[in-house]
């Protein structure tokens, strides 16, 4: 079989490859921060960049969605005057798994449907994505294959699957194909590479298992079942309202809108910040009426913002699956050990009557 | 990093002179307002938008009157926060932000032909002034109307001088209460609740229509189920935090609904059964 | 447009605060361009007789001068700015609430003790009203900034009430518990850009605790990570020990 949408890097090319990108325009990719954990940052050659690693801090979203970004400019100082704008920067990421390409997938959702977004639209044109392939959990907290966010299904430029010494390339728009020939490195790929490459996924898939108890189809039906569960009361008193669920989540895009003036009060920028639906003050009103008060309340919306409501919405689950929350919460509230204590306490109340 | 101006960005600001102000209580406050360039708003009735006062910040503000007022519209503010608090310092001849409108507004084409039960508490007259005064103006298209207006005290009675000329109109059924009556009271005393027990109503063709403050809603829905009015016949308008409008930021979400988009209108029947709604 | 005037006091404080604002760099020039200054020991000698638009006030207050000082500062002006752990929660002063005020006296004055009194340790806003807060020890300078162009527009500024986890997290820093550390971000509250934990230091809590903190999540955290209660809650009280005085509860002794 040839497929002319495959290429092949070998690993000694790698650092050509990132090193020429770098000189055409800011590359950022995955680098240790110590710890054990990883964040993406600004590379110039590959000497940084770790092909094996656990999920970032933060997901990719940090570019895509900057944590703050300027909407407006405005000036009071000779009547009203106001300015649109949007801020970006033309770059490359590499090395995103297929669960921060899901993630990047929702957002593109949120911001595409109407009143569209021009702000985050325009920003997510000017960056060419780099996939690259998992082939094993990077740890415990990993949930990726209940939300089928372990193999790709598009969502980048081109594709990297590490097969040893080499990488084979899937080429998936012209933005790729022209960073493959601005580069010079890759090399066509052979019938022995996609051999290769069918070993590595056939393996793959017997090492992902759904890691809840339940086909992904009932999950919605779930939710409706548990509102009311006294599972989220458990949260209550393990939850410090810390936000760092969401934060560091690939699909959550709750902002804030805060304006800023210079020293003179008459010239400033309105831009927004990211926010968080697990913070107190984020459901109140100006009467002093808070529609979320109980972290119980609070953790529960974040669930069903996972699973139940963008699947009416957007017919997808806003969970990839990537372990972020869970790993991230020092009160040890882990998205799978929620799923299945609903799954358990539904068991016996809801999916038995119907037997 | 780049930046360019985007002349398609829905955070893009319609700018507004303030042509008349006008102090109601203590807390609230009228605005007239005018779009530049004689813009027409084209709103719907219950439809609100984001106020931007440059440099302190953004609020969204139900619209008070109705779109059959040409030229300019109003809005009914609220001294509660950091942006209606700068509002209120605001005069005639003073320019503020505009965006929108937003939402859904109350659903006229549903209403009309129909009678109006309209129910308001507090600041709630506000959101249904837009609609009280889009009724009287197209008045053939709709049955009987009912106002019941409350309030704490007289002292907190909005756009007072109309009150007394709904009062007057024939073709209107108008009642007022407040909790607590000062001396020169002569009205209801009461919660709003006593003033529906009396109030008679062919419940098959008739919409109620409630605005009010969220301790409200429980008491008066109560007494509409009791006068046997149809859940789906029941029209309610909420409050949230909103800092978007375009059901993005995730502030005023109700479970899947945006209270900005989907809202701030809902019929009963669907959000009756919703904790985080009422 | 006619500068406000404005001017810098201090009560019990090591000053730090001050010596932050004297620090600004170049930033100070474009604020000395927009606010008179008539009064501030620390960088002039000059005073002032006359009323404050704004008064910018460090320290917490611990005996009777103290008292009627701030009283006559608050009288004459307009707008009263609280900055710094001490005149915001009490502070590291705090930490003499611990303690019955006459073995305080002893220990530190000897026997010529009696003619040194003293009195539970507040925050300016135990005694007079106070209408912006900048915490922290010492104060994150830009949020300074912010609520000085919040003062001079006329418009509230809201000590964010959540967590310096949520900056954290945002700066990508590697969390304290992951590196073995004890740290007070996720009971303090916010504003400081994680400041110190971006510079490899632990979250001190001198920020103040948040108005509704899950206590009894914190302990399970805490018991998780083999670290006793009370040495934390010492640690807490290093900077928090005021948040306990109960109004008007004071003694003059």
């Amino acid at each position: 079989m040839k497929d002319l949408q495959y290429v092949i890097l070998k690993k000694e090319n790698l650092d050509g490859f990132i090193s020429r990108m770098s000189r055409l325009r800011k590359v950022s990719a995955p680098v240790a921060k110590g710890n054990g954990e990883y964040a993406f940052e600004e590379v110039d050659s590959s000497d940084r960049i770790e092909l094996k690693y656990k999920p970032t801090i933060m997901p990719p979203k940090k570019y895509f969605m900057p944590q703050e970004e300027t909407l407006l400019e405005f000036s009071t100082a000779k009547g009203l005057a106001t300015k649109p704008v949007v801020e970006y920067e033309k770059m490359t990421l590499f090395g995103v798994h297929t669960c921060d390409l899901a993630g990047i997938q929702c957002l593109n959702a949120v911001f595409s449907v109407r009143p569209r977004d021009y702000n985050y639209l325009t920003r997510k044109r000017q960056i060419d994505i780099i996939g690259l392939e998992c082939g094993d959990y990077c740890d415990e907290h990993a949930s990726c294959s209940m939300v089928s966010a372990h193999m790709p299904s598009g969502g980048y430029d081109l594709f990297f699957t590490d097969l040893g010494d080499y990488f084979i390339v899937h080429m998936n728009t012209q933005a790729g194909e022209e960073m493959i020939e601005a580069t010079k490195c890759f090399e066509s790929a052979e019938e022995t590479h996609f051999d290769d490459l069918q070993s590595f996924r056939k393996k793959k898939r017997d090492t992902f298992k759904s890691e809840v108890q339940i086909e992904p189809r009932f999950i919605p039906g779930l939710f409706d079942a548990c509102f009311e569960s006294s599972i989220w009361k458990e949260l209550d008193a393990k939850c410090l309202a810390c936000g760092n669920c969401t934060n560091v989540c690939p699909t959550c895009y709750c902002f804030d809108i805060i304006d800023e003036v210079g020293l003179d009060l008459k010239n400033g920028k309105r831009y927004r910040k990211w926010d968080s639906c697990q913070l107190e003050p984020f459901a109140k009103v100006a009467g002093g009426e808070n529609f979320r008060k109980e972290r119980a309340a609070r953790q529960r919306h974040r669930y069903y913002r996972k699973f139940r409501y963008p699947v009416a919405k957007y017919s997808k689950f806003f969970c990839t699956g990537c372990g972020r929350c869970s790993r991230s919460c020092m009160a040890g509230i882990h998205l799978k050990d929620t799923l299945n204590a609903l799954i358990k306490e539904s068991d016996s109340k809801i999916w038995k009557k119907w037997l | 990093m780049e930046k360019v101006v985007i002349k398609d960005s829905n955070y893009r600001i319609r700018k507004g002179k303030i042509l008349r102000t006008k102090q109601l209580t203590k807390l609230e406050k009228l605005f007239e307002i005018a779009l530049d360039g004689g813009e027409s708003l084209d709103q719907e009735p219950g439809q609100f938008v984001m106020v931007s006062i440059f440099g302190v910040g953004e609020a969204p503000i139900s619209v008070c009157s109705s779109p059959t007022k040409r030229g300019s519209f109003e809005l009914c503010v609220r001294d509660a926060g950091k942006v209606t608090g700068a509002m209120h310092r605001l005069e005639a001849g003073d320019e503020i932000g505009i965006r929108g409108p937003y939402g859904k507004g109350f659903p006229i084409r549903i209403l009309e032909g129909n009678d109006l039960l309209m129910v308001a508490g507090g600041l709630g007259i506000a959101p249904l002034r837009s609609l009280i005064k889009y009724a009287f103006d197209n008045r053939r298209d709709f049955g009987k109307i009912h106002i019941m207006l409350g309030c704490k005290t007289s002292d907190d009675l909005l756009f007072e001088d109309e009150l007394n000329q709904w009062f007057k109109r024939m073709d209107v059924h108008y009642e007022c209460t407040v909790d607590r009556a000062a001396s020169d009271w002569d009205g209801h005393v009461g919660q709003i609740t006593t003033l529906l027990p009396g109030v008679h109503l062919e419940t098959e063709r008739t919409f109620a229509i409630v605005v009010g403050p969220p301790v409200m809603y429980k008491f008066v829905l109560r007494e509409l189920i009791k006068k046997n009015i149809p859940e789906n016949q029941i029209i309610l308008s909420f409050e949230r935090h909103m800092k978007c409008g375009m059901g993005k930021c995730g502030r005023c979400q109700i479970q899947n609904l945006y209270c900005c988009q989907d809202g701030p209108v809902f019929n009963y029947a669907d959000i009756k059964n919703m904790s985080e709604a009422l | 447009m006619k500068r406000p005037k404005v001017g810098f006091f201090d009560f019990a404080c090591c000053e730090g605060c001050q010596l932050q604002v004297a620090n600004f760099g170049e930033e100070l020039l474009d604020i000395l361009d927009v606010i008179d200054v008539v009064e501030f020991r620390e960088v002039m000698s000059e005073k002032w007789e006359g009323d404050f638009d704004v008064a910018i006030v460090e320290g917490s207050i611990t005996d009777k001068h103290a008292v009627e000082r701030i009283k006559r500062i608050r009288e004459r002006s307009k707008v009263l700015i609280a900055y710094g752990s001490c005149a915001t929660i009490g502070g590291v002063n705090g930490m003499k609430n611990a303690f019955d005020l006459t073995d305080i006296r002893k220990y530190v004055y000897g026997s010529d003790y009696k003619f040194f009194k003293t009195q539970m340790t507040k925050a300016l806003h135990q005694v007079v009203k106070v209408d912006y807060f900048v915490n922290g020890c010492p104060i994150y300078p830009p949020e300074l900034v912010k609520v000085l162009k919040a003062a001079l527009q006329g418009i509230p500024y809201y000590v964010p009430d959540y967590a310096v986890c949520v900056d954290c997290r945002l700066n990508e820093n590697v969390c304290m518990y992951e590196k073995g550390v004890t740290c007070f971000g996720p009971v303090t509250r916010a504003g400081c850009n994680s400041w110190c934990v971006n510079n490899g230091n632990i979250c001190y809590g001198c920020r103040g605790i948040v108005s509704n903190p899950n206590e009894k999540g914190m302990k399970e955290v805490l018991t998780k990570h083999n670290i006793p209660i009370e040495f934390i809650l010492n640690k807490v009280n290093m900077y928090n020990k005021c948040r306990e005085l109960v109004e008007g509860g004071e003694d003059d002794e």
